[in-house]
């Protein structure tokens, strides 16, 4: 156990990355890492299916792929900052995907926001 | 001999560097933030900074999880600028002076910071973002930049008091170059913010501010903190301001604010903070000594 991280699970709505997790799902998490390179992103659009299999991807990180469901991949153990690669690729900004996560509409989200313009 | 001049601290979100890119300097909801980076802008010119230490964190694109460093420190005269998933950015390769970095290295590992070398790589946005904003660009870069990443991502991360204590060493590094440099250091990331899960759009700009207020007057409190009280209190990606503590640690125990500029829009705490420690002397004028909140 990391002291650290001593009562982070009391924090609501919090995944922390670590290196346990990052064991359990480091295909997943080089899957959209390739995001970074256009022959991968090409790839990928042109086959997604083949390219997830190809990338190691379990049924069930496949499943959360082809839904873009964005908590889940988080839950699931994927970092966020690989999965902002693959929103690119989506065509999801991130003001879009943070709504998603929240469970609500962009419009809805923005108006929570102070400066409800700024994108 | 080499010189730390000052000190930024500064947000790298990459929604900055896509507003600059799309040329929103003047649009009625950034130009808060724009306007904000011009007195360090012109501070950075009116000093003749040489040299950036740049203290970031690589967002999972010049390095994946299969091998990631807690702390590193790039080498050479020139680093794209990464695509990071939607393409490359119109500016020029960021410039480095080997020499100045490889020292910054020999002295880090001698003085037991026993850090990363990597080479030949392309820099995000935890560095490229701020950059535009500090520095003209156009047709060069007026300066080097010494980049150090620092692990922020994959927890175990270094601890609070490990980053200052870099900072520190830091100092040692580069107040024993040999050739007239003026550097400032940078620390990148923050404020609070959270990006990830249900919480997300987490902040606290009471804890914002009380944090500037540490960093600045009692950092110790900073280094006594955990992870997990950054994340409270901050939101998770908000744990990256263990790099400001870098930062501080670079810089004598007093330090004057020349500049400061906070501008929550969206959904992080965009701030930038311009410090000069008391072993500079004070301008004759305070034209920029502006504090804007």
């Amino acid at each position: 156990m990391n002291p650290q991280l001593n009562g982070i699970e009391t924090i609501e709505g919090t995944y922390a990355f670590d290196i346990r997790t990052c064991n359990r799902t480091l295909n997943a998490n080089r899957f959209f890492w390739n995001m970074i390179r256009a022959d991968w992103r090409e790839r990928y659009l042109a086959d997604p299916e083949a390219v997830m299999t190809e990338a190691g991807l379990n049924d069930t990180e496949k499943e959360l792929v082809r839904k873009e469901d964005w908590l889940g991949l988080v839950k699931h153990g994927v970092n966020f900052f690989v999965l902002e690669k693959f929103a690119r690729v989506a065509r999801k900004t991130n003001l879009e995907v943070y709504a998603i996560m929240r469970g609500e509409s962009f419009e809805d989200f923005m108006k929570t926001r102070r400066v409800p313009d700024a994108r | 001999m080499a010189k730390i001049i000052g000190c930024i601290g500064t947000s790298h979100v990459p929604t900055i560097a896509l507003a600059y890119d799309r040329g929103r300097q003047e649009d009625p909801a950034w130009k808060p933030l724009f306007d904000g980076y011009k007195p360090v802008a012109q501070w950075l010119k009116d000093k003749k900074a040489d040299v950036l230490v740049f203290i970031y964190n690589d967002h999972a694109t010049t390095f994946f999880f299969d091998l990631y460093p807690t702390f590193a420190l790039g080498v050479g005269e020139r680093f794209p600028i990464a695509d990071e998933g939607a393409g490359l950015r119109n500016l020029p390769h960021i410039k480095g002076d080997v020499d100045f970095q490889a020292h910054i290295a020999e002295s880090l590992v001698n003085d037991e910071f026993d850090l990363t070398i990597f080479q030949n790589k392309p820099i995000d946005h935890g560095c490229a973002s701020p950059l535009p904003l500090l520095w003209d660009h156009e047709p060069d870069w007026p300066g080097s930049v010494v980049p150090i990443t620092v692990n922020v991502l994959q927890y175990p991360l270094p601890t609070p008091r490990r980053c200052y204590k870099l900072g520190k060493a830091l100092r040692r590094a580069i107040e024993s170059y040999p050739k007239d440099l003026n550097v400032v250091v940078v620390g990148t990331g923050g404020l609070s913010h959270q990006i990830h899960g249900e919480r997300t759009g987490f902040n606290n700009e009471a804890w914002d501010l009380e944090f500037l207020e540490l960093l600045q007057h009692n950092p110790e409190k900073l280094m006594e903190m955990t992870h997990a009280d950054y994340v409270r209190l901050g939101g998770a990606e908000s744990v990256e301001q263990i790099m400001w503590l870098a930062m501080r640690g670079a810089m004598p125990d007093t330090i004057r604010k020349v500049h400061q500029n906070y501008y929550l829009a969206t959904t992080t705490a965009m701030t930038v903070v311009l410090f000069e420690g008391d072993d500079v002397a004070e301008p004759a004028t305070t034209a920029t000594a502006a504090t804007t909140a």
